[in-house]
């Protein structure tokens, strides 16, 4: 995935990491650089040169050569001048930390949780091979294995799904990517009677039916937006407050307007799909998020929060 | 200014002066050494001027992993008698790293993940460094996933760069059930446990786990350098941890045929035990199910779901 313009500190990062492959597997093509890279050919050349002009100017003495001919042509070839420079250093302490917390991540959700090979990386990245606690997901494991065939042999899906509001209903699928997001799985896909790109939670999802139907036309060009809100069609801003250990809940929503004060508490406003779905959002932080307005969605989480106190009021032994 | 040579980017001279110092002898080479042979401080009008240059540039250096080293046999500080070089061995792999097409796909998900925030720029550079060690076919099998990690807690990046730098951290930290305290603690690691992303720490004597959410002031990093901890006392740790949440237990009662019902995959009878790594934040769960799930025991979780959702229903009023 070609990315925008890399600062210097990134270019020069990236001018050690192509000196220490081609110094050990030979002369490369500018485009295989730029493919396992994941920069722009412009990008790979640009730091290709940077090798280039390496002189020491006080020794009149050059650390690479590199075949400028060759590069013009698209290819990657350089020799060794009086460089003592043939391997790339081995990871900064904060490049080891940042890759080491994401590995734990991914060690934490089910569809990884056997995978040995994410044991081995885990070794040698340092944060050790040690199972850690769980997502306590395992229930999505038995709905990520059928995804995950269907979606390697672009096979449709009927799915038997449950909406915010409780609504059953089944829904054909093409299905085209699993999303973990914060907390959740979701299966993105191309929902046949919304004719539109979907997500669904994949913990609403009750039954899942793979077709032997291909996906369709539209499912299999449809580009999935890498943002993790949708638009949503029938949107609400709500204006709530959150205190400081609460203020997650403006990282589940389109979110604008924030403030902090100096208690740590954030205001601000979100953008919601419906009242129902709001009562739970809010109920959850018990008081720590407070909805200001308008009027509507603070009468509906009161409502949703009155309804689930129905079930602790009894003496608890109730016949 | 030198004729054959043309003004180098910073990226350039980042990367001649690594070449200068790997090539230096093993006494190092002098800032007056480094002065003449990079050309961009050659270039520069005075001193002063070359003298910021290359204090940004040992910083850059070291931010990227390369292991600058100072040695002065006249002052403890580094003054002009200094002399630089790169630590020998500081730039070669782990002997027995043999990296795959599956290692390296799992480790862009791992800095994709950071889905351009906080610690995203390290590990994608991280991740450029590691390609270095070899080009094969990435899997297909992978890139159906793109897990995302939403860590936006503003202590998580000072906590990871003290982890990095072993050095002590002060933060104030808010346990529910009790009033705030400030903590001083040697960080050890950051872990994603429960959807939650927590910090390994030893304070005072002890190895405890503090919630990243709980943790309401900035992060102040502490001169001291942090306590050494032993592998095995970092192990003990999580495995206590553990322990701790398998001993755990609630029982719950869940309406049939409910969205909760379906998350605790539609047990046979109405009944479902589950293990938790804190209480607090179970209750939290449980309240977003709000009349599907009755808490059967501990008693102590239903009394403080019931406070919680009679204090949604207060501040509604």
């Amino acid at each position: 995935m070609p990315k925008q313009e890399l600062d210097s500190e990134e270019l020069f990062n990236l001018a050690l990491s192509i000196v220490g492959l081609v110094l050990r597997d030979g002369p490369m093509q500018v485009k295989e650089l730029s493919e396992h890279f994941g920069f722009s050919e412009k990008t790979i050349v640009k730091a290709v040169k940077t090798i280039a002009n390496s002189e020491d100017i006080g020794r009149f003495e050059t650390h690479f050569y590199v075949d400028e001919e060759l590069l013009d042509e698209g290819e990657v070839d350089f020799s060794a001048g009086r460089s003592a420079l043939s391997e790339p250093p081995v990871l900064s302490k904060r490049q080891t930390t940042s890759l080491a917390a994401g590995l734990d991540f991914l060690a934490a959700l089910p569809q990884f949780s056997q995978n040995s090979a994410l044991a081995q990386v885990r070794e040698i990245i340092g944060s050790g091979t040690e199972p850690i606690t769980d997502l306590g997901l395992n229930e999505d494991q038995q709905r990520l294995e059928p995804l995950r065939s269907a979606i390697l042999n672009k096979q449709q899906i009927v799915a038997q799904y449950v909406n915010q509001l409780g609504q059953k209903s089944s829904r054909a699928i093409d299905p085209l990517r699993i999303d973990f997001i914060g907390r959740r799985h979701y299966l993105r896909g191309w929902c046949h009677l919304k004719q539109e790109l979907r997500s669904f939670r994949l913990d609403r999802i009750i039954d899942i039916e793979v077709t032997d139907q291909e996906i369709t036309k539209q499912g299999s060009s449809a580009t999935i937006p890498e943002e993790v809100f949708g638009a949503l069609s029938t949107e609400l801003t709500v204006e709530i407050t959150a205190s400081s250990e609460a203020s997650e809940i403006f990282w589940n929503f389109p979110s604008f307007d924030l403030k902090k004060d100096a208690n740590g508490s954030t205001t601000g406003k979100i953008q919601v799909g419906n009242l129902q779905a709001l009562g739970r959002h809010v109920s959850r932080y018990g008081g720590e998020v407070v909805v200001l307005a308008p009027q509507s969605a603070r009468e509906a989480v009161s409502e949703f929060a009155k309804l689930a106190m129905t079930g602790y009021d009894g003496p608890g032994d109730e016949d | 200014m030198t004729q054959a040579v043309s003004k180098q980017s910073a990226a350039e001279r980042l990367f001649t002066l690594t070449c200068c110092l790997m090539a230096a002898p093993v006494i190092g080479l002098s800032k007056r050494d480094i002065f003449a042979s990079v050309s961009s401080y050659a270039q520069q009008a005075s001193e002063m001027a070359k003298e910021k240059m290359f204090d940004r540039d040992k910083t850059a250096l070291r931010d990227m992993g390369v292991a600058l080293e100072v040695l002065d046999s006249l002052s403890f500080e580094e003054g002009d008698t200094a002399r630089y070089r790169i630590a020998r061995g500081s730039f070669s792999w782990p002997k027995d790293f043999v990296i795959n097409a599956e290692h390296l796909a799992l480790l862009e998900l791992a800095a994709k993940a950071w889905n351009n925030q906080l610690l995203s720029k390290s590990a994608h550079s991280g991740l450029t460094r590691l390609k270095s060690l070899g080009v094969m076919q990435t899997s297909r099998e992978l890139s159906i996933f793109t897990p995302r990690l939403l860590a936006q807690h503003d202590s998580f990046a000072p906590l990871a760069d003290a982890i990095a730098n072993s050095n002590m951290v002060a933060f104030e930290y808010r346990k529910p059930d009790s009033e705030q305290a400030v903590r001083e603690v040697s960080p050890l690691k950051l872990r994603f446990i429960e959807g939650q992303w927590v910090l390994l720490a030893k304070q005072g004597t002890q190895i405890k786990n503090f919630l990243l959410r709980r943790i309401i002031s900035k992060v102040t990093s502490l001169d001291n350098a942090s306590k050494p901890v032993s592998d095995e006392e970092v192990a003990q740790a999580e495995a206590e941890l553990a322990d701790f949440v398998s001993n755990n237990k609630a029982v719950l009662e869940v309406e049939q045929d409910t969205e909760a019902w379906w998350h605790f995959g539609g047990p046979e009878g109405s009944q479902v035990e589950i293990h938790f790594m804190d209480e607090a934040l179970l209750a939290e769960d449980l309240m977003e199910f709000g009349s599907e799930v009755r808490v059967v025991s501990p008693e102590s979780l239903a009394t403080r779901i019931r406070s919680g959702l009679e204090k949604v229903v207060q501040v509604h009023a």
